[in-house]
């Protein structure tokens, strides 16, 4: 395969630019792919709204914000917030790679008239937010086709454009809490106020977002007339619990708290190492790999004791088979284990904390990484393109924008307006580099 | 009439089994491709005998996973070991813009089914690959599954500080790098058809999960700016943030000093927001603030179903959702008004429910409906005669094993 970082050829998506309205996560995951390969995303922000999560937590958060884990909105370079915390959080600076940022106050008419030129002016817009608010700023498919009729538009609300909850407003976590995400995978020696708030939906709906606006482009060529698609993360990600949905229509059966069991297979857990949370991940899928687990372990002489015999007794005995299993590994290093075993045709994976993964050798060998310098966060390395392909691949890629970094290219380039009429935009507030101390 | 679907004139020849792949294929069906499905003879793609089984009897046509997996497609069977088989399947490819598949790196090589052996029959062919590691690097031939593959992606952040990492629920952990197959490969045809030279697309599931924007994106940029590992510390520090009981069961919340204000106003005490120690970001950001704030909220929780609190949440503006299980995913009111699940027939299980689609094209058309997953070479015949092999011709494959 072609090293990734040689290609700087036509990519995939060259020429496409794309009104970007997406918050948080999920949204921005989904233009992250699209500008990864080549895709023009113009970020739409403002300068008289903080969109809550997605340059941070908040605009100005205190200081000690800076100290907090990058999931509770902390996170910063050197633990300090700087001067512009919202140019400065790891996740923005990471999803936001390669986009454009716009600030445009859209509680104006000379807002909305600049959000007209911009859709004159583009492919495709994007946006996930919460369906009445967004409409309420006139990001309605009856006025993007009205303007644009060649417009591909893509809406990621929660739940669905319409039905009961279009108004329900929620992070991906509740929303995976309301699908049964959470119960299915808890802990299952524990209460389910230790399930896992964490959340794959968006993930998930960034890729399902982004394959549908690449569906859209290819209808849009097909049929030569625009169109509107709508990818609800909560519908999105009920496919991922397939089997779970199929249990229940084909057998009523329900399931909950299967932490890392497995139907079928045992051992098929997360056991102990040498060290401070450091886990190695075993599945054993046959009485083959079972026999060359056993030769590993041989101390142990598991393969003795009647109760593991079979993979459906080492299934019924899988407590007491864990924990001989962790008693092993408890005193191993990780990586030791995943070695060995993998030597053996095993499946074995360390669960990888960040610095592993930054020194991964497989990561490294595939140079999987990029180096990206910010002007106001420094030089870090992120995860590079989600594929590799024969074809042309993504070279280096930008920085995430600023907070407006691209005013001048977006007012004048893309919508065409005059010096003149860009020093107006300044003068009426709509361009600008910092929130209105009025944001909070 | 149900209209243009964006993949209606793209033909995808599916040689992938099992999970990521299937999951992939499926998708792209969605859309409208003509998914041509190559099982082995007898056997057919090993998902067949995964569970759950229909009214729990394994078989090859009652695995719950192997019919979600599969609808829209076509099922042929051949034996790739086999000259005519590898024969059979350039055919397909030729006619194909799309080939998917998920062996073992090298595998497709062996066949003689390789990127190169793909190309010659067809230059502007796509082919992508799901790999545990990639094509390429020191792991390329490590084994992995759900577990050790999403363990060494993103799993040391999911669960609780004090407990083991939590693997995702199910299969997620292969659908998952499916999907984002899908997303490739349709890059991958606005490519080729730009410049009609075909591209070999490479997915690493490990790298899949490495690059998740929940589990690891953000955090490894955190960890080179302050050199902290994360963990699994969640957000229930913060206020208003966690999981806590109600009436009828679980109820998980997030505000933190924000956003706290609409849930302190939802649980009718407004009041607290005059109060010097609740009025500021700061103080609100305090942990003893957080747990007496627990001593509000739980109460008032415990009156309330998950329901009253979803709707009352709503009503604020309050972050929230209720910890269901699929049995209240389907009896949801938003599920069931928007017609979400999917009735498909089929000739073992009668008629039961499936999820709906990912996304819906908005027009006057409705989706086309989704067709059953195939019987075991249900469609063989079928897709040789459009291959033009002669019916006698099958009938001696057949005889010999090759389909």
């Amino acid at each position: 395969m072609t090293s990734p970082s040689s290609g700087n050829g036509r990519l995939p998506l060259e020429g496409i630019r794309i009104v970007d309205f997406t918050v948080v996560w999920a949204g921005p995951y989904g233009t992250m792919q699209l500008a990864d390969w080549g895709a023009e995303i113009i970020r739409v922000e403002s300068v008289h709204h903080f969109a809550p999560q997605t340059r941070g937590l908040i605009a100005r958060p205190p200081d000690e914000f800076a100290e907090n884990s990058a999931n509770q909105g902390g996170g910063y370079p050197d633990d300090l917030l700087g001067d512009r915390p919202w140019n400065r959080g790891p996740y923005f600076n990471n999803h936001g790679r390669n986009k454009r940022s716009v600030t445009l106050h859209l509680g104006t008419p000379e807002g909305q008239a600049a959000l007209d030129r911009l859709i004159e002016n583009s492919d495709g817009l994007i946006e996930n937010n919460l369906p009445p608010n967004i409409e309420k700023q006139g990001i309605t498919w009856e006025r993007v086709s009205a303007v644009n009729p060649q417009m591909v538009m893509l809406r990621v609300p929660a739940f669905g454009l319409e039905g009961p909850y279009r108004g329900y407003r929620t992070w991906g976590n509740h929303m995976e809490a309301l699908l049964g995400h959470p119960v299915l995978r808890s802990y299952p020696q524990l209460s389910l106020d230790y399930a896992p708030m964490a959340v794959p939906s968006d993930a998930a709906s960034g890729i399902g977002g982004a394959l549908a606006f690449v569906m859209g482009l290819r209808q849009r060529r097909k049929t030569g007339e625009g169109l509107m698609i709508e990818a609800a993360t909560a519908e999105n990600f009920v496919p991922f619990l397939g089997d779970f949905i199929m249990d229940y229509s084909m057998n009523g059966r329900v399931h909950e708290r299967l932490g890392n069991t497995h139907p079928t297979m045992a051992p098929h857990n997360v056991y102990p190492c040498w060290g401070t949370d450091r886990w190695i991940a075993i599945a054993v899928r046959s009485e083959d790999e079972w026999a060359r687990l056993c030769k590993v372990m041989h101390q142990l002489h598991l393969e003795d004791d009647p109760r593991f015999a079979t993979m459906e007794s080492r299934h019924e005995h899988r407590d007491a088979l864990d924990a001989r299993i962790a008693e092993w590994t408890a005193i191993k290093d990780a990586y030791w284990v995943m070695e060995r075993l993998q030597i053996e045709g095993v499946p074995a994976g360390v669960a990888m904390h960040e610095r592993d993964a930054l020194e991964n050798r497989q990561l490294g060998a595939r140079d999987f990484w990029r180096t990206i310098s910010h002007p106001e966060a420094g030089t870090q390395r992120h995860v590079g393109p989600l594929w590799r392909t024969t074809g042309n691949n993504p070279g280096s890629a930008r920085h995430a924008p600023r907070l407006g970094e691209d005013n001048e290219y977006v007012y004048k380039e893309v919508m065409g307006y005059s010096d003149e009429e860009y020093a107006d935009f300044e003068r009426a507030g709509h361009i600008g580099m910092d929130y209105d101390p009025s944001v909070a | 009439m149900t209209g243009i679907m964006p993949l209606d004139d793209v033909r995808v020849l599916d040689l992938s089994r099992y999970t990521s792949g299937p999951f992939c294929t499926r998708v792209l069906g969605d859309y409208g491709a003509d998914v041509i499905k190559v099982e082995q003879p007898g056997t057919g793609d090993p998902a067949r005998a995964l569970p759950p089984f229909y009214e729990d009897e394994p078989g090859l046509e009652r695995s719950g996973l192997f019919l979600f997996l599969n609808t829209n497609k076509r099922s042929v069977t051949l034996d790739l070991k086999t000259e005519r088989g590898r024969e059979i399947a350039l055919q397909l490819a030729a006619s194909s813009q799309v080939v998917i598949e998920n062996f073992a790196p090298g595998t497709l090589d062996r066949l003689g089914l390789g990127f190169d052996a793909l190309r010659e029959v067809n230059p502007a062919i796509v082919l992508t690959s799901i790999s545990n590691f990639g094509q390429t690097g020191p792991y390329r031939d490590w084994q992995g599954t759900d577990l050790t593959l999403l363990a060494m992606g993103n799993m040391q952040g999911y669960g609780d500080p004090d407990y083991e990492p939590l693997k995702t629920a199910g299969h997620h952990a292969t659908y998952y790098p499916g999907y984002v197959a899908a997303l490739a490969t349709s890059m991958g045809l606005m490519s080729a058809e730009f410049t009609g030279e075909g591209e070999h697309l490479d997915i690493s599931i490990f790298e899949t999960h490495t690059h998740s924007v929940d589990g690891r994106l953000g955090r490894l940029l955190a960890y080179q700016h302050n050199g902290r590992l994360v963990g699994r510390a969640g957000m229930a520090g913060a206020i208003g943030s966690g999981i806590f009981p109600c009436a009828d069961g679980y109820f998980g919340l997030n505000a933190g000093a924000g956003l706290v204000q609409r849930m302190i106003r939802m649980v009718g005490r407004e009041d607290l927001l005059e109060h010097p120690d609740w009025s500021t970001v700061a103080e609100l950001s305090r942990a003893e603030r957080a747990i007496e704030f627990q001593g509000i909220l739980i109460p008032w929780l415990l009156e309330r179903t998950k329901e009253e609190v979803r709707s009352e949440c709503e009503r604020f503006g309050v972050l929230g959702g209720p910890l269901n299980t699929i049995d209240d995913l389907f009896q949801d009111q938003n599920f069931q008004a928007r017609e979400f699940f999917q009735e498909i027939d089929h000739p073992t299980t009668g008629p039961v429910q499936y999820p709906g689609f990912h996304a819906v094209l908005h027009r006057d058309e409705p989706m086309p409906e989704r067709q059953r997953a195939p019987l075991l070479g249900e469609h063989t015949d079928e897709v040789l005669a459009e291959l033009g092999v002669e019916p006698g011709e099958v009938e001696a494959l057949r005889a010999s094993g090759v389909v």
